[in-house]
Formats: structure tokens, sequence, C-alpha cells
């Protein structure tokens, strides 16, 4: 074994430069890494915070809420007056419009999952009422995974409307889980169409005198509330359901009866609702 | 640092183009050109009483112009603390935002996200720069 001597040709390693820790990536790295923790964490509270679908009440309480919102008396009507709703109503030009009995007709098309119907089809109820009666109307909720989610409302799916003054025709076209439930014919695709270029819904459609897409309030005015709560709410003129709801149903029913010629006079002739008609234009 | 620095007054300028369209829109009554059902719904987003800066009738987005422009205009200049601070307030703003928009409406707007992403590119640039400039990081 040969050994080299000590200090004869020793190769000399250059001195590693000192590199100063943090590289230049980490930053932004611990950015996004924050980020995506704090989104995680708002994902897990809203899957926790958000309330299962309420059970649909059963056909005998839906008749109490239904008589209970489609049986106020005419001063909360007049007291109320627009309330809180936002006025959408645009008036149109097209053919009159008119339904299966001949009389003109207001046509709604929606969807079970969609909260803005949720939120609508109380005050289209509560006007339409006013001039006729629903049956067969259900209780639902708006889509668990949309906006607003479990917004409590009725469907029209399987709902019958009778009056001497209008026709009434609610197409739901998906229910709250978005499968596919029933389809608008070829004329009422075309007025959707025509008017509704954005594919809003709700699409009401008021005898082709007037349309409008969209609710005339927001959705959480219904939030965690029960179909009775909100029927004992709109007993209560001060509550923000009743300013609202009732509102919104006044702007309609001032609509109806530009539809109808103020017919029956004793919803027509109120003071409310002549001052709403001349706000329609 | 200059190419950064140029993207950054970029990315800026793109989030005030951003920030005024939906100003523009909340101001017209009109909703984006976005989904409108689902997780996804712009029209949820903007039209909820979390739209408007609390207590004002000023939409949020207006605050995206005066953030971002601000951004712009300190991105032309020299990089400092300043940038940070900025920074800082854009990402906690983006946070409240994002908390509002999944826990309370469960909805995603997708233009308002765009500019999100906008505030936290910039304020990863930031923390890209301020340690560099620290002398800390091996340079770009």
């Amino acid at each position: 074994m040969s050994s080299k001597p000590r200090g004869a040709r020793q190769t000399r390693k250059p001195a590693r430069k000192p590199v100063a820790g943090t590289p230049a990536w980490v930053g932004p790295a611990a950015v996004a890494a924050v980020l995506a923790l704090v989104v995680a964490t708002f994902l897990i509270i809203r899957w926790y915070t958000t309330p299962l679908p309420p059970k649909p009440l059963t056909t005998d309480s839906t008749a109490q809420v239904v008589a209970q919102i489609t049986s106020l008396p005419q001063s909360e009507f007049d007291g109320i007056g627009q309330g809180t709703a936002n006025n959408l109503i645009k008036p149109v030009a097209g053919t009159p419009l008119t339904g299966a009995t001949g009389k003109p007709e207001v046509l709604y098309i929606g969807g079970e999952f969609c909260p803005y119907c949720a939120a609508e089809r109380w005050p289209l109820i509560i006007a339409l009422s006013r001039f006729g009666t629903f049956s067969g109307l259900q209780t639902t909720s708006s889509s668990s995974t949309d906006a607003y989610p479990n917004t409590p409302t009725f469907t029209f799916r399987s709902a019958t409307y009778t009056s001497q003054y209008i026709d009434f025709r609610g197409v739901e076209t998906s229910d709250r889980d978005r499968n596919p439930l029933q389809s608008p014919s070829a004329a009422e695709q075309a007025l959707f169409n025509k008017y509704d270029a954005g594919g809003t819904i709700p699409f009401v459609d008021l005898g082709n005198r007037y349309a409008f897409t969209g609710s005339m309030y927001m959705p959480d005015a219904l939030a965690n509330k029960t179909w009775p709560q909100v029927a004992n709410d709109l007993q209560d003129p001060s509550s923000a359901q009743a300013k609202a709801i009732i509102g919104s149903a006044n702007l309609l029913t001032a609509a109806v009866c530009k539809m109808t010629s103020d017919q029956p006079a004793a919803v027509c002739s109120s003071a409310t609702i002549q001052g709403l008609e001349k706000k329609l234009g | 640092m200059e190419r950064a620095r140029l993207a950054a007054v970029g990315l800026s300028v793109v989030g005030v183009g951003i920030s005024i369209y939906l100003t523009l829109l909340h101001y017209a009554g009109v909703a984006p050109a976005c989904p409108t059902s689902g997780a996804f719904n712009c029209d949820a987003v903007l039209s909820s009483s979390y739209a408007v800066i609390p207590g004002t009738s000023v939409p949020t987005s207006a605050a995206g112009i005066v953030w971002f422009a601000v951004s712009a205009l300190l991105w032309a200049w020299r990089f400092g603390p300043a940038h940070l601070v900025w920074a800082g307030v854009g990402l906690l703003t983006v946070l409240y935002l994002v908390f509002i928009e999944i826990v309370r409406l469960g909805a995603i707007c997708l233009w308002c996200t765009a500019a999100h992403l906008l505030v936290v590119t910039l304020a990863m640039l930031t923390a890209s720069l301020s340690l560099q400039g620290r002398g800390l990081g091996r340079g770009a």
C-alpha cells in the first residue's frame, strides 16, 4: 500500500459560496398555500352550515298555508303599496297572449331549483289568487346547492288555476335537483327567447303587455324560514317579508288589472293599485 | 425586476378594466355575461346585499378600480414597503369577498374571481420581489 506524502499535491477545493436562506419562490408559494388553506376552510364551513332541505308539508298543511296567504285583508295590500319590492315589470309590445280558455294569459317559466323562482312564486300566487283560485299547489324548496339554498316555496308543476278574468300557465322546467321536468310549448319558448334573451328564470309574461325576469325581492328574505313562518310573517305588515312579498304582489296585481281592463273592480279600483298601474306605464 | 414590474402594471390595468366593467353593469342594472345558476352565478353575487360597500350604494367593484389603479401607480414607481402593505390590503379584501361568496351566498362570480386572481398574482409577485429585495433570495 502506498500512500501519497502529505502536502505533496493537494487539490484545493474552492470554498463554497454561502447561499443565503429563502429562495424567491417561497414567498409566492406561501401566499398560494395560505390562500388554498383558507378557501378549503371556507368550503368546509359552507358544507357544515348548509341546512338540510325542509321536509315538504302535508297536503292539509299546504292547503292551510295557501289559504292563509291568499286571504290577506285589503287593508294590508293598501297599507304596504310597493313596499320594498323592486319593480322589474317592463311594458312589451306583442300580440295579446291568451290562454286555453281564450282569456288574457299570465305565463310563468321557471325551475324548482331556482331560488329567484322560489321567491317570486309567493307574490305570484298571492296576486293571481285575487283574480281566481289555485288548486294542487305543493310545497318545495329551492336547490340545496345553489345560491340562497332551500328557499321555501311552492311548485306549479301540478297546480291548476281557474279564473273568470285570466288564464295562468306555469312551466317548471326542472325539479330541485335540476332534472328536466316540464317543457314550454314552441310558442311559449318563442316568447321566452324574444323577451328574455339572457335565458334568466323566472320569466313572467303578463298577457304580452308586460314581462319581467328575476325576482322582485332577494330570496334571503325567506332564509331559514318554514312555509307557516312565512305565512305568519305575511300577517304582519311591518315585517320585512310582508313588505317584500306583498309589495311584489301589488305590482303584479296592477299589471294583471291592466290586462283585465281593471276587472274585478273590488281589486283594481283601490288607490294603491291605480297608483301602481300608472307606474307601470 | 423590470419585467416583473411591467407585468404587474399590466395586470393592474387589466384589473382596472374588469372593475370598471362590473361597476358599469351595476349602475346599468344589467347582469354580466356569466352563468346564472349553479355554483357559478355572477347574478347571485352581484345582486346580493354584499355587492355594495357596507352602508353605501357604491359597488365593491368601485373599490376594485381604486385598488388596481393605486397598484398600477405603485408598480410604475420604485418597489418598496408600500407594495407589501397594498398587497396585504388586497389579499385581506379578497379573502373577505371569497368568504362571502362561498359561505354566505354559496355562489361564485367568475368576473369577480378573475379580479381576485389578479390581486393574488400581484401579491405573489410582491412577496417574491420583497424576498429578493432583502437579499434573501437567489435572484430571478
